[in-house]
């Protein structure tokens, strides 16, 4: 079920983490959401990266103390997470959920946090974070009238705003353009430099690649893989790609791809004409050229299994 | 009391649309005193007795309750900003009284201060004492409404319809044909609260609730539902993606 690449963010061990779960399950009446799962998170990037529905949500609200764990345990330095609200002044938590309180303006809105978390100078603070997030000229504006994106950094801004050593993000970049992305990517990234332990969830492969150092990949409740983000990814960029080919003639075009070295394996399955390619790009650029050779007209040249689910159950697979 | 969630918890009960109804049903209760005082008929304490109890005690009174007590905190859970309140460090009890201190204070706003105007412009003999019974008497109703309908919020997702269901079938259905479901109207217990502030002789105006009933029902009843609500609310659990 693992994959080799385990390392430091796997088995407990050792004294008491940030946040630590340990065999954590959780069910909601005979449905698992989260089934025997447990790992450590240490100071730096981590990303918490599975298809939609695989339990990440579940999880992330385990952690923040939002839900109790059914067996096992989450502690937060060392202290159970849930029920007890103390462990919010150590918790940053951006929810996934977009509903804000659409009459605040976001200023109000930051300020409300700082003084909820009890801070003694709650408008430096709002002034700071909201500054963090590059929200500043529309920080006079209700929540309401702010785009998805902008909602995001304000629900970031807001849960950083008592300089939390541990941060909390639900699928924190969506809605985002790509510029506030990058922006919020390399906040995270600094704050991780400044020692804290950030988690964020995601779907996305390339968001987790670009900021996390290391990576959980949950899949259907269970941790599939753990570890550094680099090793885990060789794993996946070496997997052999499947391609689907519609043309007008497949078996010229299949015997003219066998001649091409990027070309692993060919067979025509139900009359579909399917390639097994070891390297995608350099399939890509060949099929055309090959096709051209053998006097072929593509109709249609489709990747099939490029969805995060698929590299996810190789992923399980190897 | 918590200043900040006090000050969200006011801002998001009175800006909901709901509230513009409630305000136009508080005009109400006022438009018919003025419209009655102005009529051929002038004024009687009699009238002005049914009208607040009527409209201000039995209509007025639930619904104002029914959509702060289930706003206060229920809404918030289901919208899911309840979570900037929750994830703090803060006891859940804090929250939990704040929310339901402002939901009290926005009902007594919409119910007992329309119920003392319209009754003072109601008048009629003793009208001034009438008017402050009911309006007296209608806070502490509000109260008990509210904290009742905190808890359900807690309780169901569906606490608007079992509210506006207790309301509309066990208080104005079957208390008039069973006497025995009186004892569980928070109506009843208002009523026999305004009549023992009123003029227990007066008899423009008769509660059917012996007055110390309706303080011990009432009592439990409310202390029940904070109970509740904060054993809830301690134990809530807020879950991510629906599985």
């Amino acid at each position: 079920m693992s994959v080799a690449a385990t390392e430091a963010a796997a088995e407990p061990q050792g004294p008491s983490a940030p946040v630590e779960l340990t065999d954590v399950s959780r069910w909601y009446g005979n449905v698992v959401a989260v089934n025997e799962v447990s790992f450590r998170l240490e100071p730096g990037v981590t990303g918490l990266l599975g298809p939609n529905g695989a339990g990440k949500s579940t999880l992330l609200h385990l952690m923040a103390g939002l839900l109790a764990p059914s067996a096992g345990s989450v502690r937060i330095s060392g202290r159970p997470a849930f029920g007890d609200p103390h462990v919010y002044r150590v918790i940053g938590l951006v929810p996934e959920r977009e509903a804000v309180y659409p009459f605040l303006t976001g200023r109000e809105f930051v300020e409300a946090n700082a003084k909820l978390q009890g801070l003694p100078d709650p408008a430096a603070a709002a002034r700071r974070a909201i500054a963090e997030v590059d929200l500043t000229d529309a920080q006079n504006r209700p929540l309401g009238g702010y785009s998805k994106g902008m909602r995001q950094r304000a629900k970031v801004a807001a849960a950083f705003v008592h300089d939390p050593p541990i941060l909390l993000l639900d699928e924190p970049f969506n809605g985002m353009d790509p510029r506030q992305r990058l922006h919020t990517m390399a906040f995270l990234r600094r704050l991780a430099e400044e020692g804290r332990t950030i988690l964020f969830s995601s779907h996305i492969l390339e968001e987790v690649e670009r900021v996390a150092d290391r990576v959980l990949v949950v899949i259907a409740g269970r941790l599939a893989a753990s570890g550094d983000f680099r090793a885990i990814r060789r794993l996946m960029t070496d997997r052999p790609h499947t391609f689907t080919l519609r043309s007008s003639n497949d078996r010229r075009l299949a015997a003219e791809l066998l001649e091409e070295p990027a070309v692993t394996g060919v067979s025509i399955e139900d009359g579909l004409l399917v390639a097994q390619a070891a390297d995608y790009g350099a399939f890509s650029r060949a099929v055309a050229e090959r096709a051209r050779q053998a006097q072929v007209t593509l109709y249609e040249v489709l990747p099939t299994d490029e969805s995060l689910e698929s590299v996810f159950s190789y992923l399980v697979r190897g | 009391m918590n200043a900040v969630i006090a000050s969200i918890t006011l801002r998001q009960l009175l800006s909901r649309r709901r509230t513009l109804l409630l305000l136009a049903l508080s005009a109400l209760v006022i438009l018919v005193a003025v419209l009655r005082r102005l009529s051929s008929t002038g004024s009687d304490a009699k009238f002005t007795a049914d009208l607040l109890s009527t409209v201000g005690i039995a209509t007025l009174m639930p619904l104002v309750a029914l959509i702060f007590g289930t706003g206060a905190i229920g809404a918030e859970l289901e919208e899911g900003t309840a979570v900037y309140v929750l994830a703090k460090p803060i006891t859940r009890w804090m929250v939990m009284t704040t929310k339901l201190v402002i939901a009290i204070a926005c009902s007594i706003g919409l119910t007992s201060v329309p119920i003392l105007v319209a009754g003072l412009v109601a008048g009629g003999e003793g009208s001034t004492r009438l008017a402050l019974a009911f309006a007296l008497a209608s806070a502490i109703g509000s109260a008990l409404y509210c904290a009742i309908f905190v808890a359900l919020s807690l309780v169901t997702s569906r606490a608007f319809i079992w509210g506006l269901g207790y309301v509309l079938v066990w208080e104005g259905f079957l208390s008039g044909l069973f006497t025995g479901t009186r004892t569980l109207s928070v109506r009843e217990q208002t009523l026999a609260f305004t009549q023992a502030i009123a003029n227990p002789a007066a008899d423009v105006f008769k509660a059917t609730l012996p007055l110390g009933t309706a303080v011990v029902v009432a009592a439990v009843v409310g202390v029940a539902a904070i109970a509740i609500s904060l054993r809830r609310l301690t134990r809530i659990e807020i879950a991510g993606e629906v599985v």
